[in-house]
């Protein structure tokens, strides 16, 4: 299945619970800073994905969220 | 240019987005907690306008401004009379009370017990994060066994599910952060049950117990939550003390008719 992977970069404060519980090793720390300070996840290697959904369960603040990913999306 | 980052998240039907992020420390464990709350809310199909939230005071108590339901933000331990007199009015309302310990272990402990031997049909939430914020030195009714205050107090910690058991309660379940799934799971149970039914979910307070605990960041501390709990499903209720040395016994204790 091809997956999306959604992030809201304000709402993240940077506490990694998504990149250490994603078993698939999906996710990592960027380098980058939102408008608060923090450091928000990036996705790394999406093809890992196995759409657990453990990530947009855990999240505290609502930041993160996975979707299937509509026809037009997909580019093969 | 501020991005619109409205109505986008699927949780953000029950939500005000406009006070997101929270104010709650990065990591805490009631974000966590909230976030199974609506998707428990959501996976059972109950009429969520049939949903009332009641939360009292500090951290937790911030949980009602969040939430879209109907949602109250009471006084100083009284949760609990507060959500049986919106039960006794409004038969039909699901009422969910989000407890602390200064809601619950204060003066709200009477009330508790009160309603829970009138059988008053409420579901309690309850976040243990084995203090109350303010009294950072002083010996409270959650603090582990080990601990000694400064002036060398010391006190064995206050067993909520046994006194919740003693007086009647019919759902009994006590998880951590980390079991978000299990936890979800017995929110899903309590949504179907008559009668006071309890959940205790153990997150300690970050800003406290990463200095004095060495329990470190929001990933250490998942880590310690799964290195020092341990599931054992229909646990005597007696044997579910705190204590520093043991580990935390998790699981569903109680599920009566």
């Amino acid at each position: 299945m091809k997956v999306k992977i959604n992030i809201i970069e304000q709402r993240c404060k940077g506490c990694n619970i998504c990149t250490e519980i994603c078993q698939a090793g999906v996710l990592e720390v960027s380098q980058e800073l939102n408008s608060n300070g923090y450091h928000p996840p990036r996705v790394k290697n999406l093809d890992d994905c196995i759409y657990c959904g453990m990530c947009e369960m855990f999240c505290p603040d609502f930041a993160i969220w996975v979707t299937a990913m509509k026809k037009e999306e997909i580019d093969i | 240019m501020v991005e619109n980052t409205r109505k986008l998240h699927p949780a953000d039907y029950f939500l005000y987005t406009d006070s997101i992020p929270s104010i709650w420390c990065p990591g805490c464990g009631i974000g966590t907690v909230v976030n199974t709350f609506i998707q428990a809310v959501e996976k059972s199909k109950i009429d969520f306008e049939k949903i009332c939230v009641v939360s009292g005071i500090g951290c937790t108590g911030k949980v009602a401004e969040y939430l879209n339901f109907m949602s109250f933000m009471t006084i100083n331990s009284n949760v609990f009379n507060f959500a049986a007199n919106i039960k006794s009015e409004n038969v039909d309302l699901k009422v969910v009370v989000f407890s602390n310990n200064a809601d619950f272990l204060v003066s709200g402990a009477a009330d508790f017990i009160e309603i829970t031997e009138k059988g008053v049909d409420l579901i309690v939430i309850h976040t243990n994060n084995i203090l109350y914020t303010i009294t950072e030195h002083g010996v409270i009714p959650a603090t582990p066994f080990v601990r000694i205050s400064v002036d060398q107090n010391f006190q064995l910690p206050f067993n909520i599910p046994h006194l919740a058991e003693s007086y009647g309660a019919k759902y009994i379940a006590r998880w951590t952060p980390y079991r978000a799934g299990w936890l979800m799971y017995s929110m899903i149970d309590v949504f179907s049950k008559k009668g006071l039914s309890l959940i205790e979910v153990i997150s300690p307070c970050l800003i406290y117990h990463a200095s004095n605990d060495r329990m470190g960041d929001s990933v250490e501390r998942m880590k310690f939550y799964d290195k020092y709990s341990v599931i054992r499903q229909g646990e005597c209720t007696e044997n579910l003390d705190i204590r520093a040395h043991n580990k935390i016994i998790l699981g569903k204790f109680v599920n009566k008719k």
